[in-house]
Protein backbone atom coordinates (compact mmCIF):
# COMPACT_ATOMS: atom_id res chain seq x y z
CA UNK A 1 0.00 0.00 0.00
CA UNK A 2 2.67 2.26 1.19
CA UNK A 3 4.51 1.27 -1.94
CA UNK A 4 1.77 2.20 -4.53
CA UNK A 5 1.56 5.79 -2.60
CA UNK A 6 5.16 6.55 -4.11
CA UNK A 7 4.96 9.74 -6.65
CA UNK A 8 7.77 9.83 -8.91
CA UNK A 9 6.72 13.49 -10.68
CA UNK A 10 9.46 15.82 -12.06
CA UNK A 11 12.26 13.46 -10.74
CA UNK A 12 13.54 13.09 -14.65
CA UNK A 13 13.90 17.08 -14.91
CA UNK A 14 14.96 17.09 -10.90
CA UNK A 15 17.45 14.48 -12.25
CA UNK A 16 18.56 16.61 -15.15
CA UNK A 17 18.64 19.74 -12.40
CA UNK A 18 20.97 18.62 -10.30
CA UNK A 19 23.23 16.99 -13.13
CA UNK A 20 23.51 20.84 -14.55
CA UNK A 21 24.52 22.27 -11.28
CA UNK A 22 27.40 19.17 -10.79
CA UNK A 23 29.07 19.55 -14.09
CA UNK A 24 29.27 23.11 -13.42
CA UNK A 25 31.92 21.89 -10.63
CA UNK A 26 34.07 19.80 -13.32
CA UNK A 27 36.78 20.32 -10.95
CA UNK A 28 35.30 18.51 -7.70
CA UNK A 29 34.23 15.21 -10.31
CA UNK A 30 37.89 15.39 -11.37
CA UNK A 31 39.46 15.53 -8.15
CA UNK A 32 36.87 12.84 -6.78
CA UNK A 33 39.53 10.21 -8.31
CA UNK A 34 42.50 11.80 -6.06
CA UNK A 35 42.12 9.44 -2.99
CA UNK A 36 41.62 6.51 -5.15
CA UNK A 37 44.30 7.42 -7.58
CA UNK A 38 47.05 8.34 -4.18
CA UNK A 39 46.15 4.61 -3.12
CA UNK A 40 46.70 2.78 -5.81
CA UNK A 41 49.84 3.88 -6.62
CA UNK A 42 50.88 3.40 -3.26
CA UNK A 43 49.66 -0.41 -4.03
CA UNK A 44 51.50 -0.42 -7.00
CA UNK A 45 54.39 0.86 -5.35
CA UNK A 46 54.50 -1.34 -2.04
CA UNK A 47 51.81 -4.02 -2.28
CA UNK A 48 51.12 -5.01 -5.92
CA UNK A 49 49.71 -8.29 -5.45
CA UNK A 50 46.70 -6.49 -3.69
CA UNK A 51 46.09 -4.25 -7.34
CA UNK A 52 42.95 -5.91 -7.91
CA UNK A 53 41.63 -6.23 -4.68
CA UNK A 54 42.08 -2.46 -4.50
CA UNK A 55 40.88 -1.73 -7.84
CA UNK A 56 37.69 -3.56 -7.20
CA UNK A 57 37.51 -1.97 -3.99
CA UNK A 58 38.27 1.54 -5.49
CA UNK A 59 35.21 1.30 -7.63
CA UNK A 60 32.93 0.36 -4.99
CA UNK A 61 34.36 3.31 -2.66
CA UNK A 62 33.72 5.87 -5.33
CA UNK A 63 30.02 4.98 -5.42
CA UNK A 64 29.87 4.67 -1.93
CA UNK A 65 31.06 8.32 -2.10
CA UNK A 66 28.15 9.03 -4.06
CA UNK A 67 26.15 8.84 -0.89
CA UNK A 68 28.77 11.38 0.76
CA UNK A 69 27.85 13.87 -1.98
CA UNK A 70 24.03 13.42 -1.95
CA UNK A 71 24.13 14.39 1.67
CA UNK A 72 26.24 17.48 1.49
CA UNK A 73 23.75 18.73 -1.42
CA UNK A 74 20.98 18.09 0.31
CA UNK A 75 22.06 19.75 3.35
CA UNK A 76 23.66 22.26 1.51
CA UNK A 77 20.86 23.69 -0.71
CA UNK A 78 18.44 23.09 2.13
CA UNK A 79 20.11 24.97 4.94
CA UNK A 80 22.22 27.28 3.29
CA UNK A 81 20.20 27.86 0.14
CA UNK A 82 16.70 27.30 1.60
CA UNK A 83 16.00 25.74 -2.18
CA UNK A 84 14.03 22.61 -0.23
CA UNK A 85 11.27 24.77 0.07
CA UNK A 86 10.92 26.37 -3.16
CA UNK A 87 10.71 22.52 -4.01
CA UNK A 88 8.92 20.87 -1.90
CA UNK A 89 6.08 23.48 -1.91
CA UNK A 90 5.53 22.95 -5.55
CA UNK A 91 3.94 19.87 -7.57
CA UNK A 92 7.85 18.00 -7.82
CA UNK A 93 6.93 15.16 -5.04
CA UNK A 94 9.89 14.80 -2.21
CA UNK A 95 10.49 11.41 -3.80
CA UNK A 96 11.42 12.89 -7.06
CA UNK A 97 13.65 15.15 -5.07
CA UNK A 98 15.68 12.78 -3.57
CA UNK A 99 15.90 10.33 -6.63
CA UNK A 100 16.47 13.34 -8.97
CA UNK A 101 19.24 14.23 -6.73
CA UNK A 102 21.01 11.22 -6.39
CA UNK A 103 20.42 10.05 -9.84
CA UNK A 104 21.86 13.39 -10.83
CA UNK A 105 24.87 13.42 -8.90
CA UNK A 106 25.57 9.76 -10.07
CA UNK A 107 25.23 11.19 -13.44
CA UNK A 108 27.32 13.36 -13.00
CA UNK A 109 30.44 11.36 -11.32
CA UNK A 110 29.66 8.72 -13.26
CA UNK A 111 32.45 9.07 -16.04
CA UNK A 112 35.52 9.15 -13.16
CA UNK A 113 33.72 5.89 -12.41
CA UNK A 114 34.13 4.31 -15.51
CA UNK A 115 37.88 5.11 -15.93
CA UNK A 116 38.53 3.18 -12.98
CA UNK A 117 35.86 0.31 -14.08
CA UNK A 118 38.39 0.83 -17.77
CA UNK A 119 41.66 0.76 -15.51
CA UNK A 120 40.35 -1.93 -13.68
CA UNK A 121 40.03 -3.74 -16.96
CA UNK A 122 43.13 -3.24 -18.65
CA UNK A 123 45.16 -4.33 -15.23
CA UNK A 124 42.73 -7.30 -13.55
CA UNK A 125 40.19 -7.92 -16.25
CA UNK A 126 36.96 -9.57 -14.29
CA UNK A 127 35.20 -12.46 -16.04
CA UNK A 128 31.39 -11.94 -17.50
CA UNK A 129 29.86 -12.96 -13.70
CA UNK A 130 32.28 -10.79 -11.88
CA UNK A 131 31.06 -8.13 -14.39
CA UNK A 132 27.73 -8.78 -13.78
CA UNK A 133 28.47 -8.86 -10.03
CA UNK A 134 30.24 -5.81 -9.87
CA UNK A 135 27.52 -3.93 -12.19
CA UNK A 136 24.69 -5.44 -9.80
CA UNK A 137 26.73 -4.71 -6.17
CA UNK A 138 27.58 -1.20 -7.40
CA UNK A 139 23.86 -0.61 -8.12
CA UNK A 140 22.63 -1.81 -4.48
CA UNK A 141 25.45 -0.09 -3.27
CA UNK A 142 24.13 3.40 -4.81
CA UNK A 143 20.21 2.55 -3.64
CA UNK A 144 22.22 2.16 0.29
CA UNK A 145 24.45 5.10 0.15
CA UNK A 146 22.07 7.91 -0.97
CA UNK A 147 19.68 7.01 0.27
CA UNK A 148 21.47 6.99 3.79
CA UNK A 149 23.07 10.06 2.96
CA UNK A 150 19.40 11.88 2.17
CA UNK A 151 17.89 10.57 5.20
CA UNK A 152 21.18 11.78 7.37
CA UNK A 153 21.20 15.28 5.66
CA UNK A 154 17.67 16.04 7.00
CA UNK A 155 19.01 15.81 10.82
CA UNK A 156 20.87 18.64 10.29
CA UNK A 157 20.31 22.64 10.60
CA UNK A 158 23.70 23.43 10.74
CA UNK A 159 26.47 22.21 7.31
CA UNK A 160 29.63 22.52 9.96
CA UNK A 161 27.32 19.68 11.88
CA UNK A 162 27.17 16.95 9.68
CA UNK A 163 31.25 17.01 8.85
CA UNK A 164 32.35 15.01 11.52
CA UNK A 165 29.42 12.20 10.80
CA UNK A 166 30.67 12.46 7.27
CA UNK A 167 33.92 11.32 8.18
CA UNK A 168 32.87 9.10 10.36
CA UNK A 169 30.67 7.01 7.67
CA UNK A 170 33.64 7.41 5.33
CA UNK A 171 35.82 5.18 7.38
CA UNK A 172 33.26 3.10 8.99
CA UNK A 173 32.07 1.98 5.92
CA UNK A 174 34.37 3.09 3.26
CA UNK A 175 37.76 2.48 4.43
CA UNK A 176 37.86 0.00 7.83
CA UNK A 177 35.99 -2.50 6.40
CA UNK A 178 37.68 -4.90 3.41
CA UNK A 179 36.38 -2.47 0.71
CA UNK A 180 40.19 -1.55 -0.57
CA UNK A 181 41.88 -4.71 0.45
CA UNK A 182 41.26 -8.47 0.43
CA UNK A 183 39.51 -10.04 3.58
CA UNK A 184 41.84 -12.24 4.30
CA UNK A 185 44.10 -9.53 6.35
CA UNK A 186 41.65 -9.74 8.65
CA UNK A 187 40.93 -12.35 11.56
CA UNK A 188 38.07 -15.03 10.39
CA UNK A 189 35.84 -14.21 13.38
CA UNK A 190 35.85 -10.38 11.52
CA UNK A 191 34.10 -12.44 7.63
CA UNK A 192 30.87 -11.99 9.42
CA UNK A 193 30.48 -8.85 10.42
CA UNK A 194 32.28 -7.64 7.40
CA UNK A 195 29.62 -9.42 5.22
CA UNK A 196 27.05 -7.60 6.68
CA UNK A 197 28.31 -3.80 5.35
CA UNK A 198 27.15 -3.36 2.51
CA UNK A 199 30.31 -2.02 1.18
CA UNK A 200 32.68 -5.06 2.03
CA UNK A 201 30.38 -7.72 1.39
CA UNK A 202 29.80 -6.27 -2.49
CA UNK A 203 33.32 -5.78 -2.53
CA UNK A 204 33.74 -9.40 -1.41
CA UNK A 205 31.18 -10.66 -3.32
CA UNK A 206 32.63 -9.35 -6.75
CA UNK A 207 36.15 -10.99 -5.59
CA UNK A 208 34.24 -13.80 -5.25
CA UNK A 209 33.05 -14.17 -8.48
CA UNK A 210 36.24 -13.79 -10.09
CA UNK A 211 37.43 -17.18 -9.30
CA UNK A 212 40.43 -17.43 -6.88
CA UNK A 213 40.30 -13.37 -5.52
CA UNK A 214 38.79 -14.16 -2.37
CA UNK A 215 38.30 -17.96 -0.41
CA UNK A 216 35.03 -17.49 1.49
CA UNK A 217 32.51 -20.44 2.83
CA UNK A 218 29.09 -20.18 0.83
CA UNK A 219 26.74 -19.52 3.54
CA UNK A 220 29.13 -16.38 4.42
CA UNK A 221 29.05 -14.99 0.49
CA UNK A 222 25.16 -16.46 0.80
CA UNK A 223 24.85 -13.54 3.79
CA UNK A 224 26.98 -11.18 2.30
CA UNK A 225 24.81 -11.01 -0.43
CA UNK A 226 21.37 -11.32 1.13
CA UNK A 227 22.96 -8.69 3.56
CA UNK A 228 23.69 -6.21 1.11
CA UNK A 229 19.78 -6.59 -1.22
CA UNK A 230 18.06 -6.01 2.02
CA UNK A 231 19.91 -2.97 3.32
CA UNK A 232 19.89 -1.19 0.00
CA UNK A 233 16.43 -2.27 -0.42
CA UNK A 234 15.19 -1.69 2.86
CA UNK A 235 16.98 1.86 3.44
CA UNK A 236 16.20 2.92 -0.20
CA UNK A 237 12.07 2.79 0.99
CA UNK A 238 12.66 4.35 4.72
CA UNK A 239 14.18 7.07 2.39
CA UNK A 240 11.67 7.12 0.21
CA UNK A 241 9.47 7.42 2.83
CA UNK A 242 11.42 10.08 5.18
CA UNK A 243 11.58 12.03 2.39
CA UNK A 244 8.15 12.31 1.94
CA UNK A 245 7.90 12.97 5.98
CA UNK A 246 10.57 15.19 6.09
CA UNK A 247 9.22 17.56 2.92
CA UNK A 248 6.61 18.93 5.31
CA UNK A 249 8.28 19.12 8.84
CA UNK A 250 6.59 18.22 12.28
CA UNK B 1 -11.80 25.51 -6.66
CA UNK B 2 -13.90 27.26 -2.80
CA UNK B 3 -14.42 31.02 -3.14
CA UNK B 4 -11.05 31.15 -0.78
CA UNK B 5 -7.96 31.56 -1.93
CA UNK B 6 -6.73 30.18 1.94
CA UNK B 7 -8.69 29.89 5.43
CA UNK B 8 -6.64 29.41 8.53
CA UNK B 9 -8.75 28.36 11.54
CA UNK B 10 -6.87 28.02 14.72
CA UNK B 11 -3.49 27.52 14.01
CA UNK B 12 -1.19 26.75 16.61
CA UNK B 13 2.09 25.58 16.59
CA UNK B 14 4.89 24.99 19.98
CA UNK B 15 8.00 23.60 19.33
CA UNK B 16 9.98 21.53 21.44
CA UNK B 17 13.48 22.31 22.06
CA UNK B 18 16.32 20.54 23.44
CA UNK B 19 15.86 19.89 27.09
CA UNK B 20 12.03 19.70 26.94
CA UNK B 21 11.38 23.66 26.53
CA UNK B 22 8.42 24.73 24.82
CA UNK B 23 8.44 27.95 22.63
CA UNK B 24 4.58 28.73 21.03
CA UNK B 25 5.37 30.15 18.17
CA UNK B 26 1.33 30.45 16.70
CA UNK B 27 -1.23 30.46 19.06
CA UNK B 28 -4.84 30.61 17.38
CA UNK B 29 -4.07 32.22 14.08
CA UNK B 30 -7.13 32.71 12.30
CA UNK B 31 -7.33 34.35 8.41
CA UNK B 32 -8.82 34.22 5.19
CA UNK B 33 -7.26 35.67 2.01
CA UNK B 34 -9.08 35.90 -1.08
CA UNK B 35 -8.79 34.91 -4.28
CA UNK B 36 -6.38 37.71 -6.35
CA UNK B 37 -5.95 39.63 -3.39
CA UNK B 38 -2.20 40.97 -1.94
CA UNK B 39 -2.08 40.27 1.84
CA UNK B 40 0.60 41.23 4.42
CA UNK B 41 1.53 39.69 7.27
CA UNK B 42 3.49 42.36 9.16
CA UNK B 43 4.90 41.31 12.97
CA UNK B 44 8.58 41.98 14.51
CA UNK B 45 11.04 39.11 14.19
CA UNK B 46 9.63 35.89 15.61
CA UNK B 47 6.03 37.07 15.69
CA UNK B 48 4.97 33.91 13.85
CA UNK B 49 4.77 35.09 10.41
CA UNK B 50 7.09 32.70 8.71
CA UNK B 51 5.78 29.65 10.85
CA UNK B 52 2.53 30.76 9.70
CA UNK B 53 4.02 30.60 5.97
CA UNK B 54 5.01 27.45 6.18
CA UNK B 55 2.22 25.64 7.93
CA UNK B 56 0.44 27.28 4.86
CA UNK B 57 2.67 26.10 2.20
CA UNK B 58 2.67 22.77 3.55
CA UNK B 59 6.02 22.88 4.25
CA UNK B 60 5.60 22.45 8.12
CA UNK B 61 2.83 20.71 10.40
CA UNK B 62 1.05 22.63 12.96
CA UNK B 63 0.28 21.10 16.43
CA UNK B 64 -3.54 21.65 16.17
CA UNK B 65 -6.10 24.37 13.63
CA UNK B 66 -6.59 23.59 9.69
CA UNK B 67 -5.03 25.31 6.52
CA UNK B 68 -7.46 25.15 3.11
CA UNK B 69 -6.03 26.34 -0.07
CA UNK B 70 -9.11 27.12 -2.49
CA UNK B 71 -10.79 24.24 -0.52
CA UNK B 72 -8.12 21.79 -0.43
CA UNK B 73 -7.00 20.37 3.06
CA UNK B 74 -2.89 21.88 3.18
CA UNK B 75 -2.18 19.39 6.23
CA UNK B 76 -3.92 16.51 5.71
CA UNK B 77 -3.70 16.39 2.09
CA UNK B 78 -0.60 18.59 0.71
CA UNK B 79 0.20 16.71 -2.82
CA UNK B 80 -3.64 18.50 -3.68
CA UNK B 81 -2.27 21.64 -2.51
CA UNK B 82 1.25 21.62 -4.23
CA UNK B 83 0.60 22.31 -7.46
CA UNK B 84 -1.09 25.45 -6.60
CA UNK B 85 1.25 27.39 -5.14
CA UNK B 86 4.85 28.66 -5.01
CA UNK B 87 6.90 30.06 -2.53
CA UNK B 88 9.45 32.20 -2.31
CA UNK B 89 11.85 30.98 0.89
CA UNK B 90 13.26 33.50 3.49
CA UNK B 91 16.90 34.12 2.36
CA UNK B 92 16.25 31.35 -0.26
CA UNK B 93 18.98 31.72 -2.81
CA UNK B 94 19.23 30.04 -6.18
CA UNK B 95 21.34 27.40 -7.16
CA UNK B 96 25.47 29.12 -7.52
CA UNK B 97 25.90 26.88 -10.04
CA UNK B 98 23.33 27.45 -11.89
CA UNK B 99 22.84 31.02 -14.08
CA UNK B 100 19.29 32.82 -13.79
CA UNK B 101 17.85 31.35 -16.84
CA UNK B 102 18.79 27.97 -15.59
CA UNK B 103 17.67 28.28 -12.55
CA UNK B 104 14.14 29.38 -13.71
CA UNK B 105 13.69 27.18 -16.75
CA UNK B 106 15.09 24.00 -15.28
CA UNK B 107 12.23 25.15 -11.88
CA UNK B 108 9.35 25.15 -14.37
CA UNK B 109 10.36 22.12 -16.44
CA UNK B 110 10.62 20.25 -12.56
CA UNK B 111 6.87 21.77 -12.00
CA UNK B 112 5.92 19.74 -14.87
CA UNK B 113 5.60 22.62 -17.87
CA UNK B 114 6.55 21.66 -21.40
CA UNK B 115 9.62 22.91 -22.50
CA UNK B 116 8.43 25.43 -24.79
CA UNK B 117 5.97 27.17 -22.05
CA UNK B 118 9.03 26.81 -19.78
CA UNK B 119 11.44 28.80 -21.84
CA UNK B 120 8.84 31.62 -22.62
CA UNK B 121 8.15 31.93 -19.11
CA UNK B 122 11.73 31.66 -18.10
CA UNK B 123 11.83 35.06 -20.66
CA UNK B 124 9.50 36.77 -19.29
CA UNK B 125 10.42 36.75 -15.96
CA UNK B 126 13.87 37.47 -16.26
CA UNK B 127 12.42 40.60 -18.18
CA UNK B 128 10.30 41.47 -15.48
CA UNK B 129 12.77 41.09 -12.75
CA UNK B 130 15.13 43.02 -14.54
CA UNK B 131 17.97 39.77 -15.11
CA UNK B 132 18.38 39.90 -18.62
CA UNK B 133 22.22 41.22 -18.55
CA UNK B 134 23.12 38.84 -16.08
CA UNK B 135 20.92 35.81 -17.08
CA UNK B 136 23.91 33.95 -18.43
CA UNK B 137 26.03 34.67 -15.65
CA UNK B 138 26.22 32.10 -12.51
CA UNK B 139 24.52 32.99 -9.70
CA UNK B 140 27.41 32.71 -7.54
CA UNK B 141 29.03 36.12 -9.29
CA UNK B 142 25.71 37.68 -9.04
CA UNK B 143 25.30 40.45 -5.85
CA UNK B 144 22.91 39.58 -3.15
CA UNK B 145 20.03 41.62 -4.67
CA UNK B 146 20.30 39.71 -8.58
CA UNK B 147 20.35 36.60 -6.30
CA UNK B 148 17.62 37.67 -4.55
CA UNK B 149 16.28 38.50 -7.83
CA UNK B 150 16.09 35.51 -9.40
CA UNK B 151 14.73 33.17 -6.88
CA UNK B 152 11.61 35.86 -6.91
CA UNK B 153 11.70 35.19 -11.03
CA UNK B 154 11.72 31.98 -10.64
CA UNK B 155 8.66 31.79 -8.52
CA UNK B 156 6.46 34.61 -10.24
CA UNK B 157 7.55 32.72 -13.51
CA UNK B 158 5.17 29.62 -12.18
CA UNK B 159 2.20 32.49 -12.20
CA UNK B 160 0.79 29.84 -9.53
CA UNK B 161 -2.61 30.54 -7.62
CA UNK B 162 -0.91 30.92 -4.44
CA UNK B 163 2.28 32.86 -4.19
CA UNK B 164 4.25 32.57 -0.65
CA UNK B 165 6.65 35.32 -0.46
CA UNK B 166 8.62 35.63 2.87
CA UNK B 167 10.66 38.93 2.61
CA UNK B 168 10.61 39.14 -1.44
CA UNK B 169 12.44 42.33 -1.45
CA UNK B 170 14.80 41.97 1.35
CA UNK B 171 18.41 43.29 -0.14
CA UNK B 172 17.09 44.95 -3.42
CA UNK B 173 17.89 48.24 -4.18
CA UNK B 174 14.68 51.06 -3.82
CA UNK B 175 14.23 51.03 -8.21
CA UNK B 176 14.21 47.10 -7.44
CA UNK B 177 11.84 46.46 -5.34
CA UNK B 178 9.34 48.72 -6.81
CA UNK B 179 9.52 46.77 -10.28
CA UNK B 180 8.75 43.73 -8.16
CA UNK B 181 6.21 45.27 -6.56
CA UNK B 182 4.57 45.87 -10.01
CA UNK B 183 5.09 42.42 -11.42
CA UNK B 184 3.16 41.42 -8.30
CA UNK B 185 0.11 43.51 -8.98
CA UNK B 186 0.59 42.15 -12.75
CA UNK B 187 -0.15 38.88 -11.44
CA UNK B 188 -2.78 39.40 -9.25
CA UNK B 189 -4.34 40.81 -12.18
CA UNK B 190 -3.96 38.08 -13.75
CA UNK B 191 -6.01 36.08 -11.08
CA UNK B 192 -2.59 34.74 -8.45
CA UNK B 193 -2.92 35.30 -4.53
CA UNK B 194 -0.03 37.09 -3.13
CA UNK B 195 0.26 35.96 1.24
CA UNK B 196 3.98 37.79 1.74
CA UNK B 197 5.29 38.93 4.88
CA UNK B 198 7.70 41.73 4.79
CA UNK B 199 9.47 44.42 7.28
CA UNK B 200 9.11 47.05 4.97
CA UNK B 201 6.16 48.98 6.09
CA UNK B 202 6.17 51.32 3.01
CA UNK B 203 6.25 47.83 0.87
CA UNK B 204 3.09 46.95 2.68
CA UNK B 205 1.19 50.15 2.60
CA UNK B 206 2.23 50.11 -1.19
CA UNK B 207 1.34 46.64 -2.43
CA UNK B 208 -0.91 44.88 0.37
CA UNK B 209 -4.80 45.25 -0.05
CA UNK B 210 -4.98 44.16 3.19
CA UNK B 211 -2.52 43.42 6.07
CA UNK B 212 -2.62 41.71 9.30
CA UNK B 213 -0.35 42.39 12.04
CA UNK B 214 1.07 39.29 14.13
CA UNK B 215 2.70 39.75 17.42
CA UNK B 216 4.25 36.61 19.76
CA UNK B 217 1.74 34.16 17.79
CA UNK B 218 -1.63 35.97 17.49
CA UNK B 219 -3.05 38.47 15.17
CA UNK B 220 -3.45 41.53 16.67
CA UNK B 221 -5.96 43.53 13.86
CA UNK B 222 -6.91 42.51 10.34
CA UNK B 223 -7.76 45.07 7.74
CA UNK B 224 -6.48 47.93 4.68
CA UNK B 225 -4.09 49.79 5.60
CA UNK B 226 -6.00 52.69 6.19
CA UNK B 227 -8.36 51.11 8.72
CA UNK B 228 -5.24 50.09 10.96
CA UNK B 229 -4.28 53.70 10.82
CA UNK B 230 -7.78 54.50 12.12
CA UNK B 231 -7.67 52.26 14.63
CA UNK B 232 -4.65 53.37 16.50
CA UNK B 233 -6.95 56.68 17.83
CA UNK B 234 -6.55 59.36 14.88
CA UNK B 235 -5.42 60.54 11.50
CA UNK B 236 -2.60 62.90 12.63
CA UNK B 237 0.88 62.48 14.36
CA UNK B 238 2.44 65.17 16.05
CA UNK B 239 6.21 64.70 17.13
CA UNK B 240 7.29 66.38 19.39
CA UNK B 241 11.42 66.32 19.80
CA UNK B 242 12.48 65.96 23.15
CA UNK B 243 8.90 65.23 24.49
CA UNK B 244 9.88 61.86 26.81
CA UNK B 245 10.33 64.91 28.96
CA UNK B 246 6.58 65.58 28.65
CA UNK B 247 5.31 62.06 28.57
CA UNK B 248 2.50 62.10 30.80
CA UNK B 249 0.66 65.28 29.88
CA UNK B 250 1.39 63.61 25.74
CA UNK B 251 0.04 60.56 26.65
CA UNK B 252 -3.72 62.20 28.15
CA UNK B 253 -4.37 63.39 23.99
CA UNK B 254 -3.72 60.13 22.47
CA UNK B 255 -1.72 56.91 21.70
CA UNK B 256 1.91 57.47 21.87
CA UNK B 257 4.64 56.18 19.90
CA UNK B 258 8.68 56.61 21.50
CA UNK B 259 11.39 57.01 19.28
CA UNK B 260 13.90 57.67 21.50
CA UNK B 261 13.54 61.37 23.41
CA UNK B 262 11.15 61.97 20.66
CA UNK B 263 7.55 61.35 20.84
CA UNK B 264 5.09 60.59 18.76
CA UNK B 265 1.59 61.45 19.41
CA UNK B 266 -1.32 59.82 17.42
CA UNK B 267 -4.18 61.99 17.44
CA UNK B 268 -7.24 63.43 15.36
CA UNK B 269 -7.48 66.84 14.03
CA UNK B 270 -9.19 68.87 17.06
CA UNK B 271 -6.53 67.88 19.10
CA UNK B 272 -3.13 68.99 17.32
CA UNK B 273 -3.36 72.76 18.11
CA UNK B 274 -3.54 71.81 21.68
CA UNK B 275 -0.55 69.43 21.49
CA UNK B 276 1.63 71.84 19.69
CA UNK B 277 0.62 74.95 22.13
CA UNK B 278 1.92 72.58 25.15
CA UNK B 279 5.36 72.48 22.67
CA UNK B 280 5.99 75.64 22.56
CA UNK B 281 5.11 76.28 25.96
CA UNK B 282 7.77 73.65 26.91
CA UNK B 283 10.10 74.89 24.72
CA UNK B 284 9.79 72.12 22.31
CA UNK B 285 9.69 71.63 18.48
CA UNK B 286 6.83 70.21 16.90
CA UNK B 287 6.03 69.06 13.54
CA UNK B 288 2.44 67.44 12.22
CA UNK B 289 1.86 64.95 9.33
CA UNK B 290 -0.19 62.29 8.57
CA UNK B 291 -0.18 59.00 10.84
CA UNK B 292 1.97 56.70 8.86
CA UNK B 293 1.67 52.54 8.50
CA UNK B 294 4.69 52.08 10.33
CA UNK B 295 3.41 54.75 13.58
CA UNK B 296 0.09 52.60 13.36
CA UNK B 297 2.34 49.37 13.25
CA UNK B 298 4.64 50.50 16.34
CA UNK B 299 1.29 51.60 18.59
CA UNK B 300 -0.39 48.38 17.84
CA UNK B 301 2.83 46.59 18.83
CA UNK B 302 3.31 48.60 21.38
CA UNK B 303 -0.09 48.53 23.32
CA UNK B 304 0.05 44.53 23.09
CA UNK B 305 3.70 44.62 24.62
CA UNK B 306 2.22 46.74 27.29
CA UNK B 307 -0.33 44.68 27.93
CA UNK B 308 0.89 41.41 27.92
CA UNK B 309 4.19 42.56 30.47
Amino acid sequence: MALARIRWAGTGEFTLTELRVQLHEGLAIVTSMVVQAVLLTFVVLLARSILPYALIGAVLYSVFMLGQRVQNEAAYIRIDHKLSDLYHASPLSAEGYFVGMSAGVLLAYLPPILVLAVVLELVAPLGAVATLVLIATAAALWLFTCSLGYVISTFFRDNRAIWPYASLITSAFGVLPPVLYPIRFLPGYWHPIAMLLPTSSAACLVEAAQGGLVALSAPTLALGAVALLVEAVGVFLFALYWARRSAQER
Amino acid sequence: MSAEALVARDLTKTYTLRGGITVPALRGVSLTIHPGERFALLGRNGAGKTTFLRIASTLLVPSSGTVEVFGHDAIGDPDSVRPLLAVVPQEGKPFFHLTPREQVYTYLCARGFSRATAKARTEEALEQMGLEEVADRLSVTLSGGQRQRTVVATVIATEAPLLFLDEPTIGMDPFARRGVWETFRRLTRRGSTILLTTHYLDEAENLAQRLAIVERGRVLVVGTSESLKQQVGGTFRVSVGGGSRIRPQLASFGNLVEDGEAVHVIVGPERVQEILALSVREGLAATVGPVTLEEAFLSVVGHSINEES
